[in-house]
This record gives C-alpha cells, sequence and structure tokens, in this order.
C-alpha cells in the first residue's frame, strides 16, 4: 500500500507527518526535530542546505539564506504589499517572467517555487529515511486565503521536489480535521490560525465524518514575522541609543537583533519580563558588543496589541459574514505559534466567553489534519480486512514515536471524512463600463462550477478580452486582477448577437479555471487563463 | 459497485437539467429553509463528493461527477446566500433562467467591453507624488481623490493614531489601507515616508 505525507509548509516553519494504521506519525529532522525551518542556504562553501541546518547561516550569510518564501510564492511581485514584504528579506529579489518573483543567489536564479521544492525534498527525504519506502504522493496545506496563483505555485513545488500534491488543503480545515477526525461531532468550531506569516480565521459546521467550511477570511500579510520586527525595531532604536550605532543598514545585524526579538516574544508567553543581552553583535570598527535589554510583557502587548485587534476584527468579520453568533461557537481551536501568546488568547476569551482549547499543539496540528487526508486519498487508514475502499479503520493508540501530543485516532469503524471547503474570494469578469460581474462567491463550497453568457457591445466586434479578477468591489479597478482571456477571430455580428460562455470553475485545490467559448460560430473556441505571478509551465497543465 | 453506478446516474441527471433551478438541483422545494437546504447538500456531498470516488472512477467519470457536483454547489451557494440575505421566501419562477443567463435581452449593463486596449488605470491626481501624511501632523484634505472608501477609512485612523503618538498602529492602518486599495500610489508614498522618519528618529 503506498504512504503519503501530509505536509504543512509554513512561512517560518514546515512539519510533515503520515497517517498509520496505529496513529500519526511526525516525520523527524536530522536532530530529531518534528519542527522543520522552512529556510534554505545557498552557502559560499557550495551545495544546497535546508531545515535546521539553513537557519545558522542566516548570522554568516543574510544574502544566501531564504526564508519566508512562501510570502512570495506565486505572487504577483508587482503588487504593493509584495514589495512591502520585500523590504524585511535581506537577499535579492527580481521580476521574472509573468511578473514572478525570482531569487538571485551569486549568479543563480531561481523561481519561488524551485525554492520551496527544496523544502518540500527535504522533507521527503527525510520521510524516505525513516520510513525506509520510497513517498510520491503528498497532501499540502495552504493558508484558507491563498489565491490561485499561490495555490498554483505550491503545486508546481511539489512536482519539481518529485511530489504528486494529490490535494492542496486549507490549514484551518486540516486543523479541523486532526480534531474532529472519527469523533462523529456535531458542532460548529473557530479555527484561529495566527501563523508566522499569515493570519486567517475560518467557521466550520462538524457533522459526523462532514467537515463544512462556512465561512473563511484573513490577512495573508499579518504574523508573528510582523510582531519580530515590531520587536526588533524596539531593539534597533535601543542599540542606536546605547551604542551609538545604527544597526539599520547592516544586515547581518539586523538579522541578529531580529532573531533576538523572536526568542524574546516567545519567552514573553511563559514570563512577565524579558531581560539579557544580545551578545555577539558584530559592529563595523569595534569589536562584538553587547546589548542589553529589558521587556516586559505589558511592553509587547502595547507594541502588539494593533496587530493582535486586526486579527480578532477580522474574527468578528468572519461571524457576522456568516450570520453566527459567537455563542454558538461550541469550541475554538488555536492554530500557529503566534496564538501561543496570552494576549492573543485573553482576546479571543473575551470575544466567544469560552477559553480557547489549547490541548492541541499549534504547531503540529496542521499536519496532522493533512497527514489524515493523504491517508484517506490513498485509502491508507484503511487497517481491517474485507474493507472496502470507502471504509476506514484506525485503531487507538500512540504513534511509535511517542512523547505525547500525538493525535490518536479512534477506535473502530470510521467513516471517510469528507472535506467541504470554501472558495477564498469573489471571482468576477470585467464588463462595459469598468464594472465587474461577479461569477463566483466568496465562501462558496468547492469544487464549484458556474457558467455565464455574455454578449458583445458592438457591432462588428470580432475580438474579446475577458479580464479577470477577484475582489468584492463593483469597479474592475479596485480589485486584483487575475489575467486576461481572449477570443479572437469571432464571426462579425451586430452588438448582442453573439454568446459567449464563460465557465468559471474552481477545483478541490482552491484552484481557478476560466475557460470561454463561442456558442455561435460552429467552432467552439475556447481559452484559457493564465494567472499573473503564477509559475510558466513548459507544457499545459494537467 | 452499486455507489460506483449510482453517483454516475445522478451525475448525468444533474447535467442534463440545464436551466433547472437551483433548487431542483438540490432536490428540495422552492421554498424549503435554510437548514433543509444545508442539509440537502450534505447529503448529496456523503454520496457524490468527487473525493470518495478518486480511486474507483476513471478520469473521465470522475470529471463527469466533478461537474454535476460544482453545479450543484453553485445551486446552494445560490439558495444560501437568498436565505441569508432576505427574509421572505423568494417565489422562484420556471421560467428565468433563460433571461438571467442573458442579461443583454433584459437590458443588464452586462455585456463585455469590446476591443478594450487596456484596463483602464486610474488616473492619479497630481498632488499623489506629494505624500502629507508625516508622522506628526499630516494634512487630511488631500487624501479623498487616490484611494477607495475603504482605503479612507484606514488612512484616516492611521491619522489619528499618528496625532496621538501610536506609531505602530499608525502605521499598521496604512498597511490595511494599501490592502484595501492596492493601486494608491499616494497610500505608497505615505508609509515611505512615515518608515522613513521613523528611521531617522531613534
Amino acid at each position: 500500500m503506498s504512504v503519503a505525507l501530509g505536509i504543512d509548509l509554513g512561512t517560518t516553519n514546515s512539519c510533515a507527518a503520515i497517517a498509520t494504521p496505529t496513529g500519526v506519525e511526525f516525520i523527524l529532522g536530522p536532530r530529531g526535530e518534528r519542527v522543520h525551518p522552512s529556510v534554505v542556504a545557498f552557502p559560499s562553501s557550495g551545495g544546497v542546505v535546508v531545515g535546521t541546518d539553513a537557519k545558522r547561516y542566516k548570522l554568516t550569510e543574510p544574502h544566501h539564506v531564504i526564508h519566508s518564501a512562501k510570502r512570495f510564492i506565486g505572487q504577483n511581485i508587482r503588487a504593493p504589499l509584495v514589495q512591502l514584504a520585500l523590504t524585511g528579506v535581506r537577499y535579492r529579489v527580481e521580476e521574472g517572467p509573468n511578473q514572478q518573483p525570482i531569487v538571485v543567489v551569486r549568479d543563480r536564479r531561481m523561481t519561488m517555487p524551485e525554492i520551496s521544492s527544496n523544502v518540500l525534498l527535504h522533507l521527503k527525504r527525510c520521510a524516505e529515511r525513516q520510513l525506509g519506502t520510497p513517498i510520491k504522493d503528498a497532501v499540502v496545506t495552504v493558508p484558507a486565503n491563498f489565491t490561485d496563483g499561490q495555490r498554483q505555485a505550491t503545486k508546481e513545488a511539489g512536482r519539481l521536489a518529485g511530489l504528486e500534491i494529490m490535494r492542496l488543503i486549507n490549514e484551518p480545515t486540516a486543523a479541523a480535521l486532526a480534531y474532529g477526525f472519527g469523533r462523529d461531532r456535531q458542532q460548529i468550531i473557530c479555527v484561529f490560525d495566527f501563523g508566522g506569516g499569515t493570519f486567517d480565521v475560518s467557521l466550520l459546521r462538524l457533522n459526523g465524518e462532514v467537515f463544512e467550511v462556512l465561512a473563511s477570511e484573513g490577512d495573508f500579510f499579518l504574523g508573528g514575522d510582523d510582531l519580530d520586527r515590531a520587536l526588533g525595531e524596539v531593539l534597533a532604536a535601543e542599540c542606536n541609543r546605547i551604542l551609538r550605532i545604527d544597526p539599520r543598514p547592516n544586515a547581518a545585524l539586523m538579522m541578529k537583533l531580529m532573531m533576538g526579538a523572536e526568542a524574546i516574544k516567545c519567552h514573553l508567553s511563559d514570563n512577565d519580563a524579558a531581560e539579557g543581552e544580545i551578545d555577539g553583535l558584530e559592529m563595523p570598527g569595534t569589536a562584538q558588543a553587547r546589548l542589553p535589554f529589558q521587556i516586559t510583557r505589558k511592553q509587547f502587548e502595547a507594541l502588539v496589541s494593533g496587530y493582535v485587534n486586526r486579527t480578532i476584527e477580522v474574527t468578528r468579520q468572519v461571524l457576522a459574514g456568516a450570520g453566527i453568533d459567537a455563542s454558538s461557537v461550541s469550541e475554538v481551536l488555536c492554530v500557529g505559534g503566534s496564538t501561543r501568546i496570552p494576549l492573543v488568547r485573553q482576546r479571543l476569551a473575551e470575544l466567544f466567553k469560552r477559553a480557547p482549547n489549547t490541548t492541541i499543539n499549534p504547531d503540529e496540528v496542521v499536519s496532522q489534519g493533512a497527514a489524515i487526508q493523504a491517508g484517506s486519498l490513498v485509502g491508507n487508514l484503511s487497517a481491517g480486512t474485507g474493507m472496502g475502499a470507502r471504509d476506514a479503520v484506525a485503531t487507538k493508540g500512540h504513534s511509535s514515536l511517542g512523547g505525547g501530543g500525538n493525535v490518536m485516532l479512534p477506535q473502530g469503524q470510521v467513516k471517510r471524512p469528507i472535506l467541504m471547503d470554501v472558495n477564498p474570494a469573489t471571482l468576477a469578469i470585467h464588463t462595459a463600463g469598468g464594472f465587474t460581474e461577479r461569477l463566483l462567491d466568496k465562501n462558496s463550497p468547492i469544487p464549484i462550477e458556474r457558467t455565464r453568457v455574455f454578449t458583445t457591445s458592438r457591432d462588428n466586434q470580432t475580438r474579446v478580452e475577458i479580464d479577470c479578477c477577484r475582489g468584492e468591489n463593483r469597479r474592475y479597478t479596485e480589485n486584483e486582477p487575475l489575467g486576461t482571456l481572449v477570443l479572437d477571430e469571432l464571426p462579425p455580428k451586430p452588438r448582442g448577437e453573439l454568446k459567449i460562455e464563460v465557465m468559471f470553475r474552481v477545483d478541490a485545490d482552491g484552484i481557478l479555471h476560466v475557460r470561454a467559448s463561442d456558442q455561435t460560430s460552429g467552432a467552439r473556441q475556447e481559452a484559457h487563463l493564465q494567472v499573473l505571478g503564477a509559475p510558466v509551465h513548459e507544457e499545459p497543465h494537467r | 459497485m452499486t455507489a460506483r453506478t449510482s453517483v454516475l446516474l445522478w451525475a448525468q441527471k444533474v447535467l442534463q437539467m440545464k436551466d433547472a433551478p437551483p433548487h431542483t438541483l438540490l432536490d428540495v422545494r422552492s421554498e424549503a429553509t435554510a437548514d433543509q437546504v444545508s442539509d440537502a447538500f450534505q447529503k448529496i456531498a456523503r454520496m457524490a463528493h468527487p473525493d470518495l470516488h478518486r480511486s474507483s472512477l476513471d478520469p473521465q467519470d470522475l470529471e463527469l461527477v466533478t461537474s454535476a457536483y460544482g453545479k450543484v454547489a453553485g445551486a446552494y451557494q445560490e439558495l444560501r446566500t437568498q436565505r441569508m440575505t432576505t427574509t421572505k421566501i423568494v417565489p422562484i419562477t420556471r421560467d428565468a433562467p433563460a433571461s438571467k443567463d442573458a442579461p443583454a435581452s433584459k437590458g443588464a449593463p452586462a455585456p463585455i467591453a469590446g476591443q478594450r486596449m487596456s484596463a483602464p488605470i486610474k488616473a492619479q491626481s497630481p498632488s499623489a507624488g506629494v505624500p502629507v501624511a508625516a508622522p506628526a501632523a499630516p494634512t487630511s484634505g488631500a487624501a479623498s481623490h487616490s484611494m477607495n472608501s475603504k482605503a479612507l477609512i484606514h488612512y484616516r485612523k492611521a491619522e489619528v493614531a499618528l496625532r496621538r503618538g501610536e506609531v505602530r498602529g499608525g502605521v499598521l492602518q496604512i498597511k490595511m489601507a494599501i490592502a484595501a486599495d492596492p493601486g494608491s500610489p499616494f497610500l505608497r508614498n505615505a508609509l515611505t515616508e512615515i518608515e522613513a522618519e521613523l528611521a531617522k528618529k531613534p
């Protein structure tokens, strides 16, 4: 029976697991670690280093260490928020074909999917070493609000790593799956996912084996990294004040301060104050220096309260949008390392009038869900004999690794889970007068398909351009452009006579397929959409 | 084997119902409540979700099932939206879909614009290159021309925050304004300027 890997490909850290008949087993790194930094280093000494080992090059060669690739994967480099995020990294990024970002390390040019494929390949190799069997299938998780281009690029990364991505699933849905799989729950839950680089919140209705996402909302550029940066800048100011050196232009120095900030942040989750020194700061002109710091949890909370308020505001919006009262939510799952911050938990408790669930491990729960879905898709949850492919069995038990925190699969016969995810954004096309015509609404269940018939606005028009966009606004220019589909050589007809059928389909991976065809002319010509920022394939998709 | 046959029969039936009203696709009465609609869709999902048939159907049949499921999902979304936004039950006329699918016939402004050279980029006001959002005392009047209303709300909040000296909050609001209106160079300039100011101050 084939083994399929469940992978949580995170902005800062990744995690992988597989579903075995006895439970979910984590894939360990070379040092026995469960959490693998999503960092790829190209050291001067040559080669490619990934994971925990790559992280240490951050200090010595900051320009050759690629981190946070998830923030750029499948993005249009010209998008303002991408430009903003680029100011936070020390490696070089240029514009490539189809407006995709290209990483430049020395004279090597790599696409973002290529960078991420190194992380996936690393996980694949770790898994193969641990399990002693080749692995070719995987389920990879993505943030719920990942766009089409980002999803396509993530799949491309898998392909480059020699993995067939059977399915992309949304991180909050994966978390809900790990929480509810096989337990036959009937309830509405909220998954609050505040990770290293992204934030999203989802409402789900669990009904036995059905996991129906009711609504999902998020902020793609809000995460623990932003909190680190806020604190890091305070440290930089301190550095300037105490040591009289401005660390800003110095990449290595800033990196050191940011790493210090991250450590302080984590320390403040368990302690009321952090006091100490950041040593080993290499100052230009002087020998190594130390920067003393003293930060209380209160000060830190004041610093990041704007970000936390934003997450709570988004959560309120989701509830209102789905028409659900906070009191009817019977469980709040915290996912992502940033939910360890006491202020976040406190605000959530205030909003829902109940303490969030803290029994799950926020760093690992997503990969557990991915592993369950992977196992379900290859039929590997089944351990019994004489069972049909649709019946899955898992027996209760610890992972062979032990150590606690593992998902224990329930005993007896469980049905294969059905994930009913949603489309993260409204998808529309440009119509005459600069307006949009919506084809698929945000939060529609996927896979979904919708066809509309349009016509020409001028006499003898032989060419139509169908601009597709994502966003809520009625005016086309206020939305994010996705790309343009062209139908050419149409038969000249008076306006309004041609019938052009436009089909939007969002597949179960959340990837958009647009097809336009001319219904009047016998030759039904078709065009497919190439999303801006998405990887350019050598061969056509599928 | 029976599951396989029944799902294929179902898919064919759905795909044949070309202009059927959404409630027919879901197999509920036209006046069904939100809960009934949702239960009906879950029932269909338990039987026809494409993931369940991944290994048992060949690609063509799977495509058929996926397409049928997608259509029903669209119908579900339509009914769900109706039931969320209106309190009274909307009667669905049987002949409606034909006119709805061809907006031109009822004169709705939905035809595709023809032979556009490029998407009209919103004209920038000449003052856009000179943002006025300094951390100390931002001027408010000039802002409204170069961003959308959602962004403007965040921009106003940013001004308030900056006046109070809450630089972090101000920067966050500006970023949120940029998120609401990614096309506004005014906002990006404002952010750059605030960050430059921040960098100067120890």
